[in-house]
């Protein structure tokens, strides 16, 4: 029997320490209902008060790069295949909450990430709020954009930001974030 | 001038801009799809408002955010970069940034703006959560 083997992926997913998963197009009601049950898990799991709204925080921050970045893209045929590509997810490993994303991005737009966030990497706390400040005068893009997502998912991680780009086909790479709270 | 009333959503907070006692209130959460379009008829609102202050009137501001994301931030910094114009222009702005000492990033949040901001007076309130 082929059928979807629902035990091996919940315990996958356990194994894993996966507590939150969407994979999928989002939208702004999804983002929104996700973020209220992840809010509530984590009160019940008695997890400090700061670092569950820092989670909150970087869990919108992703779903929201998600979906601007699919919503950025021109209506075509690649665009249900992109809005279909994004996946948050929040997971325990250890004493760490750690909020991981990922989506379908343009091959074109990776070297300007590569480089932001390679920026982003090397500056300590204070380069961070220096540049987070610096940032915070840009005006917001026509998308409500604000270019200080990345900057302050950097101030609120306890390590450095990891991303990753795993090849997928001549047009698109699959970009991965990591964030560990 | 009318006040000023919109109704907190679950990502969207409450605004209440009263003309009559010059208090200007936002309270709640902001992670809207488009915080520049959520924001709009706010920003409208007060330059009228701000447009018909006489130097020396007192304008109170009380902030009272759970959560900002991203570009709420740079919203709220535009929104405080108006008052701290009215207050360069003679108008007494008195803003109280309330956090919850067990909420780090929102006392993050107001010392950030706190260090932009110079003519205005800029106060942060210990207010501890209560759950609703």
């Amino acid at each position: 029997m082929s059928t979807l083997n629902l035990v091996h992926l919940q315990d996958e997913l356990r194994r894993q320490g996966v507590l939150m998963c969407f994979s999928g197009p989002f939208s702004h009601s999804i983002i929104e209902e996700l973020g209220k049950a992840v809010r509530h898990y984590l009160e019940s799991a008695q997890v400090a008060r700061s670092a569950l709204m820092d989670v909150f925080a970087v869990y919108i921050e992703q779903a929201q790069n998600v979906s601007h970045y699919v919503c950025r893209q021109k209506a075509g045929v690649d665009q249900a295949r992109l809005a279909s590509s994004g996946i948050v997810v929040i997971a325990q490993e250890d004493r760490h909450c750690v909020i991981s994303s990922g989506n379908l991005l343009d091959r074109a737009d990776a070297p300007a990430l590569t480089a932001q966030l390679e920026r982003l990497r090397s500056l300590d706390k204070a380069g961070l709020k220096a540049l987070y400040k610096e940032q915070m005068r840009q005006p917001l893009n026509p998308q409500g954009g604000a270019g200080l997502g990345l900057i302050d998912m950097a101030r609120k991680s306890s390590a450095p930001l990891e991303y990753a780009f795993g090849a997928v086909d001549d047009r698109y790479v699959f970009f991965s974030l990591r964030v560990v709270i | 001038m009318d006040s000023l009333v919109i109704e907190a959503s679950r990502s969207s907070p409450a605004i209440r801009f009263d003309a009559g006692i010059r208090r200007l209130s936002i309270s709640g959460e902001s992670y809207p799809e488009n915080a520049a379009a959520f924001y709009a008829p706010v920003f409208a609102w007060l330059k009228t408002f701000l447009a018909g202050l006489e130097p020396r009137t007192a304008v109170r501001v009380n902030l009272e955010v759970l959560y900002l994301n991203s570009s709420s931030t740079k919203v709220m910094l535009n929104f405080l970069d108006l008052m701290e114009q009215a207050a360069q222009d003679g108008v007494l702005v008195t803003v109280n940034w309330r956090y919850d000492p067990d909420n780090e990033a929102i006392l993050e949040c107001g010392q950030d703006f706190s260090e932009e901001l110079h003519a205005l007076t800029f106060n942060l309130v210990e207010q501890p959560w209560e759950p609703q």
